[in-house]
């Protein structure tokens, strides 16, 4: 009886194009557009030569020593050109900055950037060179051959870096994670979906199902089974597709993925499970309730702006451990970012304590009931 | 006019719906016009990157001058000195930099031995390799102070540094638009459009289409003595008050929002931009609505394709973050003209020439779009027709 109910109920929810659509085809569509939209991203930050044009002065010498401090620091794609073709160029947005060379360097730009912050402290750093120089050789001629030109040319590197974290900070992979969490929680759909073939006063199947001489609790069971085992290898072919087609980087830690895949599977069916049992309106409705709680649970998680959840953890911890959907991510997040296992963990166990609050809850509701009409 | 009241009447069942959608829309407009509005500033501001500093040091003269050195070229975020939460900063992009100053650090470096500040950061990034040179550059020249200079204390080596430091170069900052920081908010409004009214203008006709198709209904309606003629015009009539009524709402917003801008020359080539689009995104909602079967494909099909389209075309993350390849398959839609053209409308410094120009032709793609959709429905119903008999 068991094995029976299971397999037909694979084979129906398998047939189900809706639940398919919404669980398998939504979220693999969905994974494109992030790749499409977001792929560049990550390079966005990476620096790029700034265009400066530079009008220089009547000078020879003072233009050639100051041209020459230009080119060697490498930042910059320079234009040497007049006052009036500069000002047409910055306004073309073709440069980012002018310099007029003279006495005093001076700095036309036509907005505040990172870009333009750039040049002007490359500037600074010139006339602070120069008041350096200054100050040393008045106080001690002799410097000059000893050597002090070289303390600038040649300067020490004073900053290492360390990386105290798994991999490297990366914005974009948050937005494949909550993608996933998604994913899991749209399992809603067939846990949703075989409580109302099971229950008698909701559908006609379930009057079917409860007229027949089995165990309630054993169909139930593989009902609900036979949903999990289609979500987890929903969720399996979707992280294939992110992981090989897309190249989405979850780190290398495969059986803590797996147990993250698992647990968010079996939290999606519960999840909707427990909508079906405690909700009494239509189908719709619970429906409804399902696709809208899982988008405020993924906007919640970063889905839309990846800020989100640093927000949220920051000024209201309490919601962000309140929220599946949050904490499928955050394990993704922290089997890619941290060293240790702690959080990872911490997350997992609050999943299984919604599933079996879930669990028991439905159990609660479906459990002996009995109609003597419908 | 019955068919036309029929149209308006399976909307209104439809109501729920459509209007989440609409409901979206508004709530993420108000709240990203309420969102910041800084005031278009006329001097030009330096770009501070957000750092968090863990000071391991002891105090001395030396360090408060260092720590005041960056406080003037960054900005120090306070942050609790506990690995999970310096890390989580950093991927959330909430600091860009964590500087740790090791104990001994003032002492070994006065003395002349090697010592080194930690750094972590995304790798590759400028404002990560703009801090390393601002660093560098100051413990260089304190450094060269140390082997050249005349400095007997710490107090002398921070007074020259503070006086070297305090040297900078003066600015002009020549803004030829003072209104650019409206016009980018009005940018994100229009492009952000597309996405909302295509979801609606194809959940509303395909609702309404996906009854007028069932061939009982089409049959019952051919049998009445309305002539074809009158029953389509009405059906287009319809359609056209529907996607006119839609776009009227959305346009009214942008007017709450800023008039002021809505009414110079720039808004009234939104509202054209905009309205050509609408009728762009009715054409194709006609040419679906005649190809989806069931009202669960309708509400699929309307998500994917306003979805998508939105995201190849640079309504949701702008344009220019978008790859080549992934542009030259968003050109196919309407929606990338459309988009183009309301970024240029709104960057432009002055709408004229070939900007304008420009401008314009891309509105006609989009016209062009509309039409050409437009004929291939026309098209595919007429084959379908013939087919039937």
């Amino acid at each position: 009886m068991f094995l029976h109910n299971y397999f037909y109920r694979l084979k129906c929810i398998f047939r189900d194009r809706q639940a398919m659509f919404w669980t398998l085809v939504f979220p693999i569509i969905l994974g494109s557009l992030f790749y499409l939209a977001l792929s560049n991203i990550g390079n966005i930050d990476n620096f790029e030569k700034i265009n400066l044009a530079i009008v220089l002065n009547s000078d020879e010498a003072e233009n050639t020593a100051f041209l020459e401090t230009v080119t060697e620091t490498d930042l910059f794609n320079i234009t040497e050109t007049s006052k009036d073709q500069a000002h047409e160029l910055l306004n073309d947005n073709q440069v980012d900055g002018i310099i007029l060379f003279d006495q005093n360097p001076e700095l036309s730009v036509s907005q505040s950037g990172i870009n333009q912050t750039i040049i002007k402290s490359f500037l600074d750093q010139y006339l602070q060179v120069s008041s350096t120089l200054n100050t040393i050789i008045t106080d001690n001629p002799q410097a000059l051959s000893s050597g002090l030109i070289d303390s600038f040319t040649d300067p020490t590197e004073y900053v290492t870096e360390v990386t105290p974290t798994r991999n490297n900070p990366d914005p974009v992979v948050n937005y494949f994670y909550t993608l996933i969490a998604m994913a899991c929680l749209y399992g809603g759909f067939l846990g949703l979906k075989e409580i109302t073939t099971i229950q008698a006063d909701l559908s006609t199947e379930g009057a079917r199902v409860s007229v027949a001489p089995a165990n309630k609790l054993k169909i139930f069971l593989s009902s609900i089974l036979a949903a999990t085992t289609i979500q987890m290898v929903v969720i399996a072919l979707l992280m294939c597709f992110l992981v090989f087609f897309l190249k989405v980087n979850f780190g290398d830690q495969l059986v803590y993925i797996a147990i993250t895949c698992a647990i968010g599977s079996i939290t999606g069916v519960s999840f909707g499970a427990f909508i079906a049992s405690v909700v009494k309106r239509e189908e719709g409705v619970k429906i409804g309730i399902l696709i809208g709680s899982t988008m405020a649970m993924s906007f919640l998680s970063g889905m839309m702006v990846e800020n989100i959840k640093y927000t949220i953890s920051q000024n209201m911890p309490i919601l962000s451990y309140l929220n599946p959907a949050n904490l499928i991510t955050d394990s993704f997040y922290a089997l890619y970012y941290y060293p240790d296992h702690s959080r990872f963990f911490t997350n997992i166990l609050l999943l299984c304590a919604f599933n079996i609050v879930f669990s028991t809850m439905t159990f609660f509701v479906i459990r002996r009931q009995k109609y003597a009409s419908l | 006019m019955q068919v036309y009241k029929a149209f308006f009447k399976i909307i209104l069942k439809n109501r729920m719906q459509i209007s989440i959608y609409l409901i979206v829309f508004i709530v993420l407009a108000v709240a990203f016009t309420a969102s910041y509005t800084s005031p278009v500033s006329t001097d030009f501001t330096e770009s501070k990157i957000n750092i968090a500093l863990i000071n391991e040091d002891e105090d001395s003269v030396f360090l408060d001058g260092f720590i005041a050195y960056l406080t003037v070229n960054a900005n120090l975020v306070n942050l609790p000195d506990d690995p999970q939460s310096l890390q989580d900063a950093l991927f959330f992009q909430e600091v860009d930099y964590i500087l740790r100053i090791p104990d001994g650090f003032s002492q070994d470096f006065l003395a002349g031995q090697t010592v080194s500040l930690e750094k972590t950061a995304a790798p590759n990034s400028t404002s990560a390799t703009f801090m390393d040179l601002r660093i560098n550059q100051y413990l260089n020249t304190a450094q060269t102070y140390l082997n050249y200079g005349n400095v007997v204390s710490q107090y002398e080596l921070v007074s020259s540094l503070q006086n070297d430091f305090s040297n900078s170069s003066s600015v002009t900052l020549n803004s030829h638009t003072d209104e650019s920081d409206s016009a980018e908010k009005m940018a994100y409004y229009y492009n952000f459009m597309a996405y909302s009214l295509f979801a609606i203008l194809i959940l509303g006709v395909c609702a309404v289409m996906l009854v007028f198709n069932d061939s009982d209904i089409k049959k019952r309606n051919f049998a009445s003595p309305l002539k074809t003629l009158n029953y389509n015009s009405q059906l287009v009539l319809g359609s056209l008050s529907f996607a006119v009524l839609a776009w009227l709402l959305m346009v009214a917003l942008s007017f709450i929002i800023n008039s002021d801008f809505m009414f110079s020359e720039k808004g009234l080539l939104l509202i054209l931009n905009s309205f050509v689009f609408t009728m762009s995104a009715l054409s194709i909602s006609f040419f679906i609505s005649n190809l989806v079967k069931s009202r669960s494909a309708m509400s699929a099909v309307a998500n994917v394709f306003a979805l998508g389209t939105s995201f190849i075309s640079g309504v949701f993350v702008e344009q220019v973050y978008l790859g080549d390849t992934v542009l030259s398959i968003a050109s196919f839609t309407p929606t990338y003209w459309y988009v183009k053209a309301n970024n240029a409308i709104t960057s432009a410094s002055s709408l004229s020439g070939s900007t304008l120009t420009d401008i314009l032709t891309w509105i006609a793609l989009v016209l062009g779009f509309g039409i050409a959709i437009l004929g291939v429905t026309l098209v595919l119903l007429k084959n379908r027709k013939v087919e039937a008999r």
